[in-house]
């Protein structure tokens, strides 16, 4: 059975694709909070799936080299990963402090190359390999109050491409997912159902296709990205969301 | 219910070599119904299949496509799916390029296509289900030498598939487009050797040609639920060619 590590694993979009791959595969969750992780892997144990749970922060060098030498030890081998951590802010250009900018920037693309760069070694070495990260369809029209998040999301793309070329003599396939609006938590930041549902009804209305996408509808363009159904795409982007930007 | 029965019919132009045949082996595997146009039989006539229907028509002739529709419904089946490989391709420099081969290649690559789209979009649009997958090509963006009319084609089917994903998004009908990159299949051997054609997996990061399986899988992904959020998108299946 081979094995997928999975960061931002025990929420939204992590958590489906979580749910997902584990129908086919051993799933490694990593969080920062390691308490959810634990529980999102209990889970998928208790559904039968084979998964652990590790709490690490992407921005951490320290805590991913850690975190791999104890994957290793219990896990085994990794043969996918799909680096998906990410976390959101919305503020206007001027009043974004530097250390806020700093962490969106160091958790979406010093996050992917600290755990690409901790998996490729051994991915090499057995020549197969496939990562996925995760990006946003604002990269690619870019967003009022998002400018960071935007940023951030879009060097993903720019990473993955580059990782695509360099690994490619490898065997190793690299590519991203775009989502469109999802119905997470962190679109719901955290408000009730009642204070949701008109934002909801609102936000459904600005996608073609009329509705939010479900982190299920992202984790099945994961799952295939990982799969050999996908063994020639590498370098590109899917974009789950609803017509929302067609590129 | 056969699995057919419940998984509906596609209709694949282009299905008698090269993608479209690749596409309809993966498809009538995986319990789906097809119905096959082309200009003739070709490989179709390898495959023995109470699944399969062969209609004879040239994609540019849209009573003939939706003839084929209405036969195919008469029959009993949803038509759940479009798939539309039909394709030419020649080479010619651009001052030489004649208004017959222009037309040709236009009527064929974009027209086509949005006649298959006419004819399967009303039944679709009843069911409030379906997913269309036309096929564009990298060159599409990459430009060729000596491809001025193909490349002007495909581009085509991009605003085609784009502009219909965005009219269709509400009715429950996805539309997206696949953009391989140079593939084995007859197409290009019009123009090339084989060595000539296998000669270019130098220039591709995964350090070799498309089969017609890679795209067939593509098809099969947008066919199915797994790209439900999925619609107006186009994916390339380049083994990392062309990254723009």
């Amino acid at each position: 059975m081979k094995t997928v590590l999975i960061t931002g694993g025990a929420s939204g979009i992590g958590l489906a694709t979580a749910r997902r791959m584990a129908l086919t595969m051993r799933v490694i969750i990593v969080d920062r909070d390691g308490a959810r992780a634990t529980r999102a892997a209990q889970e998928l144990q208790d559904s039968g799936a084979s998964a652990f749970a590790y709490a690490a922060d992407v921005t951490k060098s320290d805590e991913i080299t850690a975190m791999m030498a104890q994957a290793a030890r219990e896990a085994g081998p990794i043969h996918a990963m799909f680096c998906n951590a990410g976390v959101s802010m919305k503020q206007p250009v001027h009043k974004i402090s530097e250390a806020d900018w700093d962490l969106m920037i160091k958790t979406h693309v010093k996050g992917v190359f600290l755990c690409t760069r901790a998996v490729l070694p051994q991915m090499c070495e057995r020549r197969e390999g496939v990562i996925v990260t995760t990006g946003s369809d604002y990269s690619v029209r870019g967003k009022t109050d998002g400018a960071a998040y935007a940023a951030a999301k879009t060097a993903i793309y720019s990473l993955t491409k580059s990782l695509a070329l360099e690994f490619a003599p490898f065997n190793i396939r690299c590519n991203s997912v775009g989502p469109g609006p999802i119905e997470t938590p962190m679109l719901r930041a955290g408000r009730t159902e009642e204070e949701w549902a008109p934002i909801r009804t609102a936000r459904a209305a600005q996608v073609p296709m009329g509705r939010l996408g479900q982190p299920e509808e992202v984790a099945s363009v994961v799952d295939f990205l990982l799969s050999d159904r996908s063994s020639y795409i590498t370098g590109q982007i899917i974009h789950p969301n609803g017509a929302q930007i067609s590129w | 219910m056969s699995a057919a029965a419940s998984k509906g019919a596609v209709i694949v132009t282009g299905a008698a070599s090269g993608i479209g045949f690749a596409t309809t082996q993966l498809l009538l595997a995986q319990g789906y119904r097809v119905v096959g146009c082309d200009l003739a039989r070709g490989r179709l006539a390898e495959r023995d299949s109470a699944d399969l229907h062969f209609d004879a028509l040239d994609v540019r002739d849209a009573a003939a496509l939706h003839a084929s529709v209405t036969a195919e419904a008469a029959r009993g089946h949803a038509i759940t799916g479009l798939v539309a490989c039909a394709g030419i391709i020649t080479r010619t420099p651009y001052l030489e390029l004649d208004e017959e081969t222009f037309d040709r290649h236009l009527d064929v690559n974009l027209k086509g296509p949005l006649f298959a789209c006419q004819a399967v979009l009303p039944a679709m649009r009843r069911q409030g289900k379906g997913s269309i997958v036309l096929f564009s090509s990298s060159i599409a963006r990459s430009g060729s030498a000596h491809g001025a009319h193909y490349a002007a084609s495909k581009g085509g089917v991009l605003g085609l598939a784009r502009s219909l994903a965005l009219e269709t998004a509400r009715e429950g009908v996805r539309v997206n487009v696949i953009s391989p990159g140079v593939t084995d299949t007859p197409m290009p051997r019009g123009h090339a050797s084989d060595e000539e054609v296998y000669a270019k997996a130098a220039k591709v990061p995964l350090g070799r040609i498309g089969q017609p399986d890679d795209m067939a899988q593509a098809v099969l992904f947008l066919l199915s639920d797994d790209s439900s959020y999925v619609t107006g998108q186009d994916l390339r299946v380049s083994g990392g060619a062309n990254l723009f």
